[in-house]
């Protein structure tokens, strides 16, 4: 048995992913299975989908833990998810990255692959530039990179299975498939850090969560931010009071000042100003 | 500074896990405003569970009771009960709960707590679907509405069902107080939160609440939405005490239908006769509430 983990980010097509490598891999006669982490899946955060590949029926239905591929669909994960806990010695890891493969680290004798997916995905006019739908391209990789599934069976998975653009999806895996780059496993690197489990929380015998939500920031939700040009502002305070994050406040002459720590970048402000005063800048 | 038109105590904190441009989390942060410190609220399965409470963190700064989708009015007689027996007399208790988990899932536990004539206020927030589980359709899902269980695909054209009036469903039960609210009134919106807490005995708040990823649109919209969706009569502005109807937001005449549905990525199939069946069930309904207000004045 083969055990695939995805991970993504909200709106990034992680879980269909999971889903096409099964479908794909059913259409090849295997026993396939996929089903997404449920978590919290707003467009922007982090998710996690699973896939087991097998000859025989599969009775295991727990999320997969030690896992002999890990295919990460957002190159700034790796900063920021421990993608490879868990990943087995021998195992693979495949990233959507503009690097050569022998550029992304990794524990040791774990091999490397690196694919362009956004490059591909944009090529093909599949998804925005800040959300492009990499998934199919992906999945061309790792047919090639893995040998888990057939790349005709990927084709076939996305014409019965993708509603939207097959044909561009079936190119974008073809793409994927052919330029996918593999390296060895580094070599000085550590072992991959071990599963680390949820830990139990002991209930306490009071309020279970005392801690303000303002000490989490999520500024890092945001791709536009609100500028504003107080020679224009009149200090009306519907920036304040519109704002669904309470991350406008005042300055001491009651100005209103952007908290960035937690401004998600919605741009209500910018558009509910009357005079027009804020504008909404790509961050850079 | 220029006067501000709410109350500046903010009780909703900044880092909550709302998507960008949430109705919702606006909707939170005006009905706290409205009620003050004073006040524990009781939170269903809902996209406000996982706004306000991803361990060990709160978005309140008040207390906040999680509880099963369907038991919202059962757990405000509870709270309400406890606040009794311990002698707290001057506590908020609110319950916030989603159309699904009010229209749908907790009906006949909102039923029972307003017939027990329970002390509390309770809120739904309406974003019109189960959000919180990527968008399935619930009874207070609009007619002709695109969500992932009633597709836009081979015969189905979205919702065929109308929504659910939960509003005539509460009024039965002859609550003290029931009003709808809007964010995109904040002062309107802040006024009646305050009226109702003012008052005792079963009070019932329907705040429609526009939902960026649910409804499709951009972001920004939310504001504007509401505002078209008030303008046009879909979401008329009203309150009920003691049997008697005020329409709060009388503009002239109701905008057409057209730019609210046309905004939203959800109608984006309807065609002419779509629209002007929506547009003749809305003028229906702003008619019949017209007459309400007249009968009961």
């Amino acid at each position: 048995m083969i055990e695939i983990r995805f991970h993504g980010r909200g709106g990034q097509g992680a879980v269909i992913a999971s889903e096409l490598l099964a479908q794909a891999a059913f259409l090849d006669g295997r026993e396939p299975q996929s089903f997404p982490f449920f978590g919290v899946e707003r467009r922007g955060a982090p998710v996690t989908a699973f896939a087991r590949l097998d000859d025989r029926p599969i009775q295991l239905r727990t999320s997969i833990e030690h896992p002999d591929v890990v295919v990460v669909l957002d190159p700034g994960l790796l900063r920021t998810t421990p993608v490879t806990d868990g990943l087995k010695a021998g195992g693979l890891l495949l990233v959507n990255s503009k690097l050569p493969p022998e550029e992304i680290a990794a524990p040791a004798s774990v091999r490397r692959a690196t694919v362009d997916a956004t490059r591909i995905a944009l090529a093909h006019g599949l998804g925005t530039a800040s959300t492009p739908i990499v998934n199919t391209a992906i999945l061309g990789a790792l047919a090639k990179a893995a040998g888990v599934v057939s790349l005709a069976a990927v084709g076939r998975a996305i014409d019965q299975f993708v509603p939207a653009r097959p044909e561009e999806n079936r190119t974008a895996s073809a793409d994927g498939f052919a330029s996918v780059r593999l390296a060895g496993p580094m070599e000085h690197g550590a072992p991959a850090p071990p599963h680390r489990p949820t830990p139990l929380i002991t209930v306490p015998d009071g309020p279970l969560a005392t801690t303000p939500s303002s000490t989490l920031h999520t500024a890092a939700w945001r791709t536009l931010t609100p500028v504003i040009h107080l020679e224009k502002c009149t200090r009306c305070n519907f920036c304040w009071k519109f704002c669904p994050d309470d991350a406008i406040g005042f300055d001491a002459n009651g100005f209103p000042v952007v908290r960035l720590d937690y401004c998600k970048g919605c741009g209500i402000c910018a558009e509910e100003c009357p005079p027009g005063t804020i504008e909404m800048v790509a961050e850079g | 500074m220029a006067k501000l038109t709410l109350p500046a105590q903010e009780l909703m904190y900044s880092g909550h896990a709302a998507c960008p441009g949430c109705g919702p989390a606006l909707t939170m942060r005006l009905v706290l405003k409205g009620l003050g410190p004073r006040t524990v609220v009781s939170i269903p399965a809902c996209c406000w569970t996982v706004i306000a409470t991803p361990y060990p963190t709160n978005a309140l700064g008040v207390s906040v009771l999680d509880n099963p989708i369907e038991a919202t009015g059962a757990s405000l007689s509870g709270l309400r009960a406890a606040a009794d027996a311990l002698g707290y007399k001057d506590l908020n208790v609110v319950g916030f709960a989603g159309d699904g988990g009010t229209a749908d899932i907790g009906l006949q536990a909102l039923s029972g707590m307003l017939e027990r004539r329970t002390n509390a206020i309770y809120v739904m927030y309406d974003n019109e679907g189960y959000m919180n589980t990527g968008v399935q359709r619930s009874g207070a899902t609009p007619l002709g509405a695109w969500t992932t269980t009633t597709p836009v695909e081979g015969s189905s054209r979205g919702k065929p069902e109308s929504k659910k009036d939960i509003m005539s469903i509460v009024l039965a039960h002859r609550p003290t107080y029931a009003a709808t609210i809007n964010p995109a009134f904040p002062e309107d919106f802040v006024r009646k939160v305050e009226k109702a807490r003012d008052l005792t005995g079963p009070r019932f708040l329907d705040a429609l609440t526009p939902c960026p990823p649910g409804w499709k649109y951009s972001s920004e919209q939310s504001i504007e939405l509401g505002r078209l969706a008030t303008d046009s009569g879909v979401f008329p502005l009203y309150e009920v005490e003691d049997g008697k109807y005020h329409i709060t937001r009388k503009g002239g005449a109701l905008k057409p239908v057209d730019d609210y549905l046309r905004a939203q990525g959800r109608f984006h199939h309807f065609t002419p006769e779509d629209v002007q069946a929506v547009q003749a069930e809305v003028r229906r309904a702003w008619e019949h509430l017209l007459l309400l207000e007249k009968e009961t004045a």
